[in-house]
């Protein structure tokens, strides 16, 4: 360890004062008292450095810096990027008010709705595709970009202003600072719409309310640690408020508090219970009360925002889109009985189950065979071919609700025109090997009666829900083979009219084989139509809906969707490749110029940090030993400091990270990111533990009863500025090395690609191909 | 009241007689023995007398061996009247007094018993334990024979058994030991290996199941006596020790997986065993590198071995004793009067003895596997083709040696666990949706590949010169049963996204340069790296894509079930030359025009061996995942068991057969997770109270309350949490060694709150009476799931205490 003390010390004898000056303590200290407790013996430059205005000029200069890298050619590429797709779409639904959903709290996506209102976007823009012009289109997409650009800008200053809090040099909260400014992820990530800009911003100011809290626990319940404690509790609920993620903030604030609870709890403090209470209180007000309001509010102003129907009723409960206007989905619905005709839709293609009097050609090009057997189809128009009758497989009684048709029901479904039952069987079907064919059989042959029957399977249904057209989503088993019912956008050729194929998948779970019966077209005879709504004239009222069941339900669904996205991605990573930056992900190609954005970082900065964490550990491992071992090889202030503030940017990075591990969910290179800024403060106190004897001490504002402790300074001397100069230009240097893949241009040709290409692990696009290529 | 014993032999005082047994009361305690250092022997002295050990509220409970005597261990409790509700307001914990901070006090040994009343008086002690050994006897053997069919995994395991003794080679995802045992338990009882162990079908005449299940069951009745030693061992009063002993004894799932020939009786045993071990290793800490803590460590390091053996979810407990054993270490590496010499002896006296032994000790088990089983089996391709090739009844001897064009070959992955290169009709669902290839273990036509030339050059005509296989040479590999062509193109892989798909394309007329595939040899384990000619079984060579340039991969990624779980094959860009998964060689030769070459038996080396069934075994392991198009009724999932959500149904469900369902005693499931809850709260408070200062209890009993309460619980942990990470379907059996340790925490928190608190004698027996008569009740009440029920089984009134239980008929 470079910066133990040249002699060992052992450790003090407990209980004796060891601040008091002139105190025999052995000759070891000597050196202590003259190098931590004499200012003057600062270098000159440190303490120029360390003065207000200089310490404003530094954070001046890379705030700039960070404003100029991050809106640099900030409307290149006018076209959608990546998650633009999903975030900018949230941002115009906003704006045009219509509903929809998301695994993420709105926070970050009200923003961006804000953002384009305030830059005169109406929402006419939907982002359906990746590449999608913007200035084609009309959209101010660069005033949507600007707002992550201003925030990530703006963490920069903010995670400098952490480290000169905690109590570290300027250079060191610059070096910090600069990890962070020159980063090509952060960068990528902060000039496209995307959530995670907001979220770090959020995080890392969350931390920073947090440390100037912290420090003022020699002043508890004063304003300022009141106004803190709040200001924590805010910025927390905007963390969480903006993406799922920033849950894991709330926890690790949470678990400092916990531990700086406990401590208040100790006995050797002196405090009463009652005083505990008070402490005890007061967090559970400012960190657990303020930012459930916060958070909930977000969601009011959520649901007070889309009021109209869109994309996302169809996760929502039926009573909850009766709340949105327009949702005549709902309005319409009715139960739906035996003997009933009705017309099927596929829910993701919008197709209806269609069958005429065609036939499957007897054999395929690619010289397989079929039944020959009556086509069914996907069709998108209105057909009286689309009409289809439910039987029942049980004996019904003559009136009344022992007519419904129910979930789990064994049906029949027979086509009006042709008077055949929709039938499967284990023929393979045309454009799918794997799955089966779909077709009719004629009603008056029961030979394969059995071929002709199918559960009806509500979507989260349980027993004795009833089927109800245009809200009830299922699914339709084969009884005898469980395939269900599946359609894909492939056509069929000219012999199908190129209409869509249906065929029978073999996950009878499937989630995209799920349809819903869109119209009825006549109803069971025997039965008055009683239940059905009267007559839709013109809009009716959406009803309410309790706000706090809102949001329940909404939230609910928000935690199924996040573990449901478990399909692989060819950009997904393991969380033990992030550190390491082994892979990236690719954003957006432009083929033409051979332009493209990937997610990936300065790759300088980031195996710093992951040095500077296995460095961090190595010292409190040793420290651990040492001590053990009776050996005290690092001076108190020195080593609270490594645990204390140190090991809080670990523990950040610890709780940002460590989780991944155990989800199941599709994971990507960006969910590091905040980890990753928690581990740039690590390096920096890392660096300063290097590089300096001494630290700045105190650093918490002192009470009125505080004993008082002889001051001392870091001095990093020359070479802390020496160092970071140096560790910027290189940082810089790799920095504009790896630009062209953060800003999407200039284009490359293939030999630059390889050449950026600098771990074997990134897949590039456009890569000159190494061996000879061959055309396929 | 002093111990009527002691350690030390002082020799007879001169000028005395020879002294009588009775005489050993008479003799001083030397000032530095551990009786006399602790007041607590002293009973006689008046109150402000009193030390500050016996003003705390609690005492540390002793195992009914120590000199409290049995059950006896509260008497002079009511003497001590000196309490301050617990607030000591002048220390905290305070160091202990004595050297015994924990466990079971070290007991001298008796001088030799010399009347027969004598001897029964010094091992009055063991009379409980035997009875409940000999009750368990009656519980684990009662009836063991009754249903006569194969019941559950006596389909699988039996049949295993009866590999050892046909010497067959097989495959199992377990290691041996286990299965090994029940081959012997067969050898024992004569059975001959001859039936086939189908699920539900009656055992012959000539299978002695019952005595194969009855020396199954003995594993299972020594899990009592070993839970009573063990709670001994972990200073439990002898209330406690009883109330683990009955709950050990009176378990319906524990008693019910002994009684058949399944693995779960020794992996049981052997749990059990490790932890009685570990305690009684724990209570020899003061006398380090004596004979008993040696043989204890020893014993400890085998057991973990032999657990290990039986199934991998020894592991968990493994992983107990080494988080025990990195406490310990880490207290001692603190000990500052310690010499160095003396860390040094007690950091390899662990790493011999519980990293060395038990590596050993599985290692021996695959040796014994591998010396058994000399006979090719079912498993055989599981394994490397040397390896077979040595397998008695392997016909690989009769392949023609050299590879040529026209021969008909199957290729085998020399990676870690590979398997042969396959291919199906079934075509892939995804990319280019082609005819899937894949690796895959069993051994069919499907495996069959045609070594061809190229499209350019003239057919193969068998009737030309022949023409060898060399490295560089450029082929066509053409599916003997599909007659299509290994393939690959620019498509992603199904899996491994990053790699070329490998499919089968064309037809034997139809095809294109992308069926080409350049022979690299790597090196043969015969002929060196100069290779003239290839050679089945023993050259290694690689295939590189001859217009993609990319290299012929199977990894151990697992296609979905349309890939019906089959290893996926893709085509690596990356050319790296030392990726055994690019390895391929001939297995299987078939060419009518080169003669049968007498291949020598080589002997594949031991650890190879070892290290590739090792792989495979986790392969296929983690291949076991649940499918999620079939609904599997017999699989739970973790967060069913403590509650007791799910039973599963052992056997058929007929009328008219004996039915088994395993179930545990709902009393005992219940109480083991109300307390590991339980445990955390209280820690919790005390941990509250002790930063407000308040004494609870001396630091010798807070050591000892948390050293029971960490085996416990990191043991219930251990083997519970990680079910959850685990990919694989998961059934209720696999709780039963994690319910020891939420028996034990049961026992402990009992013995904490109850037995050795400071309660009225008469309050202890009526609680006493009271848990025991539920565990017994409760027992008595389920014992037909685990004896079997005959008749149908709604007649049975009573059993369905949750309503998800799938016990009675619909």
């Amino acid at each position: 360890m470079a910066a133990s003390p040249s002699k060992t010390r052992q450790r003090r004898p407990a209980g004796q004062p060891s601040h008091t000056l002139g105190n025999y303590d052995s000759d070891n200290d000597d050196h202590v008292n003259s190098i931590y407790q004499a200012r003057t013996s600062r270098s000159a430059f440190e303490q120029a450095l360390d003065t207000p205005q200089a310490s404003a000029a530094v954070v001046g200069v890379l705030t700039a810096i960070a404003f100029a890298l991050r809106f640099y050619k900030i409307n290149q590429p006018d076209q959608v990027v990546f998650d633009e797709v999903h975030f900018g779409k949230f941002a115009s639904f906003y704006l045009t008010r219509e509903y929809y959903f998301d695994v993420h709290p709105p926070f970050a996506k009200l923003l961006f709705g804000l953002a384009g209102w305030f830059v005169g976007f109406d929402g006419h823009f939907t982002f359906e595709n990746i590449g999608d012009s913007y200035t084609e289109n009309h959209v101010p997409y660069v005033g949507m970009r600007a707002l992550p650009a201003i925030l990530g800008s703006l963490t920069v200053p903010i995670v400098y202003a952490i480290m000169k809090e905690t109590g570290y040099s300027t250079i060191v909260a610059a070096f910090s600072a600069i990890i962070i400014l020159f980063d090509n992820a952060h960068v990528a990530q902060s000039r496209l719409i995307l959530l995670d800009a907001t979220l770090i911003f959020f995080m890392t100011l969350t931390m920073y309310s947090y440390i100037r809290f912290r420090k003022l626990r020699y002043w508890e319940f004063s304003v300022d640690w009141w106004s803190w404690l709040l200001a924590t509790g805010f910025f927390m609920a905007c963390t969480w408020g903006s993406k799922v993620n920033g849950i894991l903030t709330v926890l690790s604030i949470g678990l400092a508090v916990l531990i700086d609870l406990w401590d208040i709890l100790d006995h050797k403090k002196g405090h009463t219970m009652e005083h505990f209470t008070k402490h005890f209180m007061a967090r559970a007000v400012g960190l657990i009360v303020v930012p459930i309001i916060i958070y909930l509010s977000f969601f009011y102003v959520h649901f007070a925002v889309l009021t109209h129907s869109g994309t996302g009723d169809s996760f929502m409960s039926p009573a909850f889109q009766e709340t949105l206007i327009g949702n005549e989905l709902l309005l319409n619905s009715q139960e739906l009985r035996y003997f009933d005709t009705v017309t099927i839709k596929h829910k993701d293609s919008k197709v209806f189950l269609h069958s005429h009097p065609e036939r499957y050609p007897l054999s395929y090009d690619d010289g397989r065979i079929s039944s020959q057997g009556q086509q069914v189809t996907g069709y998108g128009h209105d057909d009286t071919n689309n009409e289809w009758q439910i039987i029942p497989t049980k004996a019904l009684p003559e009136t009344g609700r022992g007519r419904v048709v129910r979930h789990d029901d064994i049906i029949q479904l027979l086509h009006i025109n042709t008077q055949t039952l929709l039938l499967t069987h284990d023929v393979a079907s045309p454009l799918m090997p794997t799955n089966q064919e779909f077709t009719t059989w004629p009603k008056d042959d029961h030979s394969r009666h059995n071929d002709t029957l199918f559960f009806l399977n509500l979507v989260d249904g349980s027993e004795g829900d009833a089927w109800k057209s245009k809200s009830s989503h299922f699914r339709l088993v084969h009884v005898p083979t469980r395939v269900s019912m599946w359609t894909h956008s492939k056509q069929l050729p000219e012999w199908a009219f190129k209409q869509q194929e249906i065929n029978g998948n073999k996950n009878p779970t499937e989630k995209t084989a799920t349809w819903f019966v869109d119209s009825v077209v006549a109803t069971d005879g025997t039965e008055a139509l009683e239940n059905l709504p009267s007559e839709v004239t013109g809009a009716k009222e959406p009803k309410k809906l309790n706000f706090f069941t809102k949001f329940g339900e909404l939230q609910l669904l928000m935690l199924q969707h996040n573990a449901g996205l478990t399909a692989s991605h060819p950009y997904a990573s393991s969380p033990i490749n992030w550190p390491f930056l082994l892979t990236g992900i690719s954003f957006w190609t432009e083929n033409d110029t051979q332009k493209q954005i990937y997610l990936i970082g300065n790759i300088v900065g980031w195996w710093t940090c992951v040095i500077a964490l296995s460095i961090y550990v190595g010292i409190i491992g040793a420290d651990l030993l040492a001590r053990r071992r009776g050996v005290d090889p690092i001076p108190d202030e020195v080593r609270n400091r490594l645990w204390n503030s140190a090991g809080f940017f670990l523990l950040v990075w610890a709780v940002h990270y460590l989780p991944f591990f155990l989800m199941g969910r599709q994971l990507f290179i960006h969910h590091y990111l905040p980890s990753h800024v928690a581990s740039a403060m690590v390096a920096g106190a890392v660096l300063s533990f290097i590089l300096s004897d001494p630290i700045n001490y105190p650093i918490s504002i002192a009470g009125r009863m505080t004993r008082m402790r002889p001051s001392q300074y870091a001095d990093l001397g020359v070479k802390g500025p020496v160092v970071v100069g140096i560790f910027s230009v290189v940082m810089f240097a790799m920095f504009i090395y790896i630009a062209p893949l953060t800003f999407g241009t200039p284009g490359l040709d293939g030999e630059t690609v390889n050449a950026k290409r600098l771990l074997s692990s990134w897949t590039l696009h456009f890569a000159a191909k190494v061996v000879a290529d061959v055309p396929s | 009241m002093r111990p009527s014993q002691v350690e030390i032999d002082f020799g007879t005082p001169p000028d005395t007689p020879p002294r009588i047994s009775s005489d050993f009361e008479e003799i001083p305690y030397p000032s530095d023995h551990w009786a006399a250092a602790n007041p607590k022997q002293e009973e006689f002295l008046p109150l402000h007398y009193m030390s500050e050990d016996t003003s705390t509220r609690r005492r540390v409970a002793r195992g009914p061996g120590s000199p409290g005597g049995f059950m006896r261990d509260d008497e002079h409790e009511a003497n001590i009247h000196y309490d301050d509700e617990g607030k000591d307001v002048y220390s905290k914990l305070r160091p202990a007094k004595g050297r015994v901070s924990s466990g079971r006090i070290h007991k001298p040994y008796p001088p030799p018993p010399t009347s027969i009343s004598e001897f029964i008086a010094q091992n009055l002690e063991h009379l409980p334990p035997a009875i409940y050994t000999l009750l368990s006897c009656w519980t684990r053997f009662h009836k063991i024979g009754h249903s006569n069919v194969v019941v559950w995994d006596e389909a699988h395991f039996g049949k295993f058994g009866s590999h050892y003794l046909k010497r067959e080679f097989y495959f199992d995802v377990h290691p041996p030991l286990g299965k090994m045992l029940v081959g012997l338990a067969g050898l024992l009882s004569g059975y001959n290996g001859g039936f086939e162990f189908k699920s539900g079908v009656e055992y012959p005449e000539e299978v002695p199941y019952v005595a194969m299940r009855v020396m199954m069951a003995t594993f299972g009745v020594a899990l009592v006596p070993l839970g009573w030693y063990t709670a001994v061992e972990l200073g439990m009063s002898s209330w406690a020790c009883h109330l683990v002993a009955l709950m050990v004894l009176c378990d319906v799932a524990w008693l019910c997986i002994s009684r058949f020939i399944l693995l779960d009786s020794m992996l049981l045993f052997f749990t059990f065993t490790t932890v009685f071990f570990l305690s009684k290793f724990h209570n020899q800490q003061y006398q380090s590198f004596s004979f008993d803590w040696w043989m204890w460590l020893v014993m400890t390091g085998i057991s973990i071995g032999c657990v290990t053996s039986v199934k991998w979810v020894g592991l968990f407990v493994t992983a107990v004793v080494g988080l025990y054993t990195i406490e310990d270490l880490w207290d001692k590496f603190g000990d500052l009067r310690m010499s160095k010499r003396e860390q040094i002896r007690h950091w390899s006296a662990r790493v011999v003895c519980l990293i060395v032994v038990p590596i050993l000790v599985y290692m021996a088990s695959f040796k014994l596997h591998f010396m058994i089983l000399n006979h090719s089996g079912p498993g055989d391709a599981q394994m490397s083709s040397l390896f077979q090739a040595h397998l008695v009844g392997n016909d690989f001897a009769k392949n023609p040696l050299e590879v040529a064009f026209g021969s008909k070959i199957t290729l085998k992955n020399m990676g870690w666990g590979g398997g042969l290169l396959h291919s199906h009709v079934q075509t892939f669902p995804v990319g280019s949706g082609q005819q899937q290839v894949t690796c895959y273990h069993y051994k069919d036509d499907n495996n069959d590949w045609v070594v061809l030339p190229k499209w350019e050059e003239p057919d193969y005509n068998p009737n030309d010169e022949l023409r060898y296989l060399k490295h560089g040479d450029v082929i066509r590999l053409q599916h003997a049963p599909t007659t299509r062509n290994l393939h690959s193109h620019n498509i992603a892989a199904p899996v491994t996204k990053l790699n070329n798909e490998v499919a089968c394309y064309g037809n034997a007329t139809i095809g294109d340069f992308h069926d080409y595939w350049v022979v690299e040899v790597v090196d043969d384990v015969k002929q060196g790296s100069k290779v003239e000619r290839i050679h089945s079984l023993t050259t290694r060579l690689r295939f590189r894509h001859q217009a993609l340039g990319c290299y012929l991969r199977a990894a151990n990624a697992v296609l979905p079930q349309w890939g019906f779980k089959q290893i996926e094959v893709s085509c690596d860009k990356e050319n790296n030359p030392g990726d055994v998964h690019t390895y391929w060689n001939v297995e299987s030769h078939w060419n009518d025009r080169l003669p049968p070459a007498d291949v020598k038996f080589y002997r594949s080396p031991f650890l190879r061996d070892f290290w590739h069934l090792n792989v495979a075994m986790m392969t296929s392991n983690n291949a076991l995942v649940p499918d999620p198009d079939k609904e599997d009724i017999l699989a739970s999932s973790p967060t069913d068991w403590p509650w007791m959500r799910l039973g599963l149904r052992m056997c058929g469900w007929g009328d008219n057969q004996a039915k088994y369902y395993l179930l545990g005693t709902p009393f005992i499931w219940w109480g083991g997770t109300i307390s590991i809850i339980l445990s955390l709260v209280v820690l919790g408070i005390y941990l509250t109270r002790q930063q407000r200062k308040y004494v609870d209890m001396d630091a010798a009993e807070w050591d000892h309350f948390l050293y029971v309460g960490k085996i416990a619980f990191y043991g219930w942990f251990l083997h519970y949490a990680p079910f959850f990470i685990m990919g694989r379907v998961t059934y209720v059996h696999h709780y039963l060694p994690t319910l020891y340790f939420a028996v034990l925490m049961f026992g402990h928190l009992l013995d904490h709150f109850i037995f050795s608190a400071r309660w009225k004698e008469k309050t202890k027996r009526i609680a006493f009476g009271v848990i025991a008569f539920l565990i017994v009740a409760n027992f008595w009440w389920f014992r037909g799931m685990a004896w079997g029920i005959d008749g149908p089984i709604n007649e049975h009134w009573g059993l369905l205490w949750r309503k998800s239980w799938n016990i009675y008929n619909a």
